[in-house]
C-alpha cells in the first residue's frame, strides 16, 4: 500500500467511523514518506560515466597493448568486487549484490577476451567451468538470489556453448548447477529463484537430449525429477515454484500432440523403446508418489496424467481422443482440487485450462465436416456458455469461502453475506 | 552435520572468502594468458593455407575470416567406423610437406599418434555431403592488429594466405601470425 493511497483515502476512513483520527495518525506514522528519489541521481550519473569509459575502451580495444588490455580487465573485476564488498559493509544490499554480480559478469568476460586475445583455441568447457565455479561459490558466501540467478543463466549460457560449438555435453556444469543450486535451493526455497531454476534445469535437461542425439520424449524423465524434487521440498511455495516449468513443459507437449498428433509422421522422432522408457518414467513417479505422501500433498496426484505416453498409440482419431481425454481429466482435476481449497488462482487456471481443451476438441472433431460459418457459429457459442458457466462456479465458490473467512475473523457470517449482496449486484 | 550454505555464510568468513575467490579469479584469468604463452612457447609450429573466400567478406570487423585448405576433405581421408556426423568433434592428422605447407593426411574419430613431422590438430564436422565433409578448428577468425588488416585484405584476393598455429601438447591451438603466401612467378 502506496503512502499516497494512505494519504487519500485515510481522511474518509475516519468519516465512515472505520477508524479514529489517532488511529489514522498511527497509521500515517507507521509508513513515514520515503526519502525522495534524489538518491537515484549520483547513481544515474556514476553509470553514465561508467558507460563512457565503456565506450572509449571498447572503441581502442584492438589498438591497446595486451598487457594494458590485462589490466584494465583485472582492474574492473577486482574493483567491482571490492565495491560490492564495500557497500554490503555500508549496509546497501542492493547495490552491493549487484556490484558483486558485475564482477561476476566481468570474469567470465575477462576468460573469453583474453583467450581471443591470444588468438586461442580450446577444446573442452574447462576454460567457462571456473565462470560457473565461481559463480555457485559466490551465491553460497552471499545467499543473494540476483547471484542465484546470474549463475543458473551462466549455467545455461556455458552449457549452450558447449553443446552447439563444441558438440559435447559437460557433464560438469551440469552438475555443478544440479548439485550446487540444487542443494541451495533445498536449503533456501525462494519462489522467483525455484522458477528460474526449474527453468534453468530444463535447458540443461534439453541440452543433454540433444547431445545425446536421443528421442525428445526422454526429455521429461529429468523434467519430472525435477517435479519429483519439488514433491519433497518441506516448503510448500518454493516445491510448488519448483515443479511450475516441468508442468507447463509437459502440458505443451501434451496439447501439441492433440492438434497436431494425428498424422503418424512422428513415429521415429517421439518414440523411444518401451519398456526402458516406462521403467524411467515409474520410477521417477514412485519418488514422486512417496514425495507427495510424505508431504501430505497426494492431491497433486492427477498431474501426472499429462505424463502419460500417448505418442506409443497410432496416429489418428485414437490418439486424437485419448489425448482429449487427459487434457479434460486433466482440467477436471485442477478444477476440483480449487473447488475443494477455495483457491480462486486455481480456479481460473483451471477454467483457462477446460476452454482450451474444449477448443482443441472441438477443432479437432468438427472442423472437417462442418460448414464453417456454422463451425465459427457454435464454436463462439459453446466458449461463451462455457465462460458463463466457468464464471458462476466461480463466483459461487468464492462466495463460499467469503463467510468461512469472515468466520474465522470473528465476524458473524450473516452480516458479512447481508453486506456483500447488494455490493455485489452493484458491481454486476 | 552443520548446513553448508550457513557455514558459507556466516559473517566472519565472508571477507576471507570473498578475497580467495577473487584472487582465484585474478590467477585463473592470468592463467588463460599464461597458457597463449605457453602454446607458443612449447607448441608444434604447423602452416596452413586458406582458401580464398568472397572477398567482400574477408575482413569482417576487428577479424579477418579464413577458410582452411584443409577443412575439405573427401570421404576417403576419414578412419572411423560410421560416417561422420554433423557437429561431431574429429582430430587431423597433419604431415608437413616438401614447401613446409601441412596438409591432412587423415580425420580420425579418436586421438591419433603423430610420427616424426605430423600433427594433430582438434576439429569439428560442419558439412556431410555424399562424397566430402567439411570441418571447422574456431581459427576461422584472426583478430588483426590495429591497421594491418588492409594489407592481409588485399592479399588474400590474389593469393591465399599462410597461417602459422601453435597446437600445444595438452590440446590448446593457437594463431601466431597470418602473412601473403611468397608469389610464385
Amino acid at each position: 500500500m502506496s503512502r499516497r493511497f494512505l494519504d487519500t483515502e485515510s481522511p474518509g476512513w475516519v468519516a465512515d467511523g472505520l477508524i479514529s483520527e489517532a488511529q489514522r495518525q498511527q497509521l500515517l506514522a507507521r509508513y513515514p514518506q520515503q526519502a525522495p528519489a534524489l538518491g537515484l541521481l549520483p547513481i544515474l550519473g556514476s553509470v553514465l560515466v561508467g558507460l563512457s569509459g565503456l565506450s572509449v575502451v571498447a572503441a581502442n580495444w584492438q589498438g591497446l597493448p595486451a598487457a594494458l588490455r590485462l589490466a584494465l580487465l583485472l582492474g574492473s573485476l577486482v574493483g567491482s568486487y571490492a565495491a560490492g564488498s564495500y557497500f554490503l559493509r555500508r549496509g546497501n544490499p542492493d547495490l552491493g549484490h549487484g556490484l558483486i554480480g558485475l564482477g561476476l559478469i566481468l570474469f567470465g568476460a575477462s576468460i573469453i577476451l583474453t583467450s581471443q586475445l591470444y588468438q586461442l583455441v580450446g577444446y573442452d568447457a574447462s576454460g567457462l567451468l571456473a565462470w560457473v565455479v565461481a559463480g555457485v561459490g559466490l551465491s553460497y558466501v552471499y545467499g543473494s538470489r540476483l547471484l542465484v540467478l546470474l549463475t543458473v543463466l551462466i549455467g545455461a549460457a556455458v552449457q549452450t556453448y558447449c553443446v552447439e560449438s563444441l558438440g559435447i555435453f559437460s557433464y560438469v556444469t551440469a552438475w555443478l548447477v544440479v548439485g550446487g543450486l540444487g542443494y541451495y535451493w533445498w536449503r533456501r526455497p525462494d519462489v522467483v529463484g525455484s522458477y528460474v531454476l526449474a527453468a534453468g534445469l530444463l535447458w540443461q535437461a534439453g541440452l543433454l537430449i540433444i547431445a545425446l542425439h536421443a528421442k525428445i520424449t526422454w526429455f521429461f524423465v529429468p523434467a519430472m525429477l525435477i517435479y519429483a524434487a519439488g514433491d519433497w521440498q518441506p516448503n510448500r511455495l518454493g516445491g510448488r515454484a519448483l515443479q511450475v516449468p516441468p508442468l507447463v513443459a509437459a502440458y505443451l507437449f501434451m496439447f501439441g500432440l492433440a492438434v497436431f498428433g494425428e498424422a503418424d509422421a512422428y513415429a521415429n522422432v517421439l518414440r523411444p523403446p518401451l519398456l526402458p522408457y516406462l521403467g524411467a518414467l515409474v520410477a521417477v513417479l514412485a519418488i514422486s508418489v512417496a514425495g507427495k505422501r510424505a508431504r501430505g500433498t497426494l492431491a497433486t496426484l492427477p498431474e501426472w496424467l499429462l505424463l502419460l505416453p500417448g505418442f506409443y498409440l497410432s496416429g489418428g482419431l485414437s490418439l486424437a481422443v485419448a489425448t482429449l481425454v487427459v487434457l479434460y481429466a486433466h482440467a477436471g482435476s485442477v478444477l476440483a482440487r480449487a473447488n475443494r481449497d477455495h483457491d480462486s488462482d486455481q480456479l481460473t487456471i483451471g477454467a483457462v485450462l477446460f476452454v482450451a481443451a474444449t477448443a482443441v476438441a472441438y477443432f479437432k472433431l468438427t472442423w472437417g465436416f462442418m460448414d464453417k460459418s456454422l463451425f465459427f457459429l457454435i464454436g463462439g457459442i459453446l466458449l461463451l456458455a462455457l465462460s458463463w458457466y466457468l464464471r458462476r462456479r466461480n463466483a459461487q465458490v468464492l462466495a463460499a469461502a467469503a463467510p468461512a473467512v469472515a468466520q474465522q475473523a470473528g465476524a458473524p457470517a450473516l452480516a458479512a453475506d447481508n453486506s456483500e449482496a447488494p455490493e455485489a449486484t452493484r458491481n454486476s | 552435520m552443520t548446513d553448508l550454505l550457513s557455514w558459507f555464510s556466516a559473517p566472519a568468513r565472508r571477507r576471507p572468502l570473498l578475497r580467495t575467490l577473487v584472487a582465484a579469479q585474478v590467477l585463473y584469468v592470468l592463467g588463460v594468458a599464461g597458457a597463449g604463452y605457453a602454446t607458443t612457447a612449447l607448441g608444434k609450429r604447423v602452416v596452413l593455407a586458406t582458401t580464398p573466400i568472397d572477398p567482400r567478406d574477408l575482413l569482417y570487423g576487428d577479424f579477418v575470416r579464413l577458410r582452411y585448405a584443409i577443412g575439405e576433405n573427401p570421404l576417403s581421408r576419414w578412419h572411423g567406423p560410421e560416417a561422420p556426423k554433423r557437429r561431431q568433434s574429429v582430430f587431423v592428422l597433419l604431415a608437413t610437406g616438401s614447401d613446409s605447407l601441412s596438409t591432412a593426411v587423415g580425420v580420425y574419430p579418436q586421438a591419433p599418434t603423430p610420427s616424426v613431422g605430423q600433427a594433430v590438430l582438434r576439429g569439428w564436422v560442419t558439412d556431410v555431403y555424399p562424397a566430402s565433409f567439411n570441418l571447422r578448428f574456431n581459427l576461422e577468425r584472426y583478430y588483426v592488429p590495429e591497421g594491418s588488416g588492409l594489407r592481409l585484405e588485399k592479399a588474400g584476393r590474389l593469393h591465399p594466405l599462410r597461417v602459422r598455429v601453435s597446437i600445444a601438447p595438452w590440446g590448446q591451438a593457437r594463431i601466431t601470425n597470418v602473412e601473403a603466401e611468397p608469389a610464385k612467378k
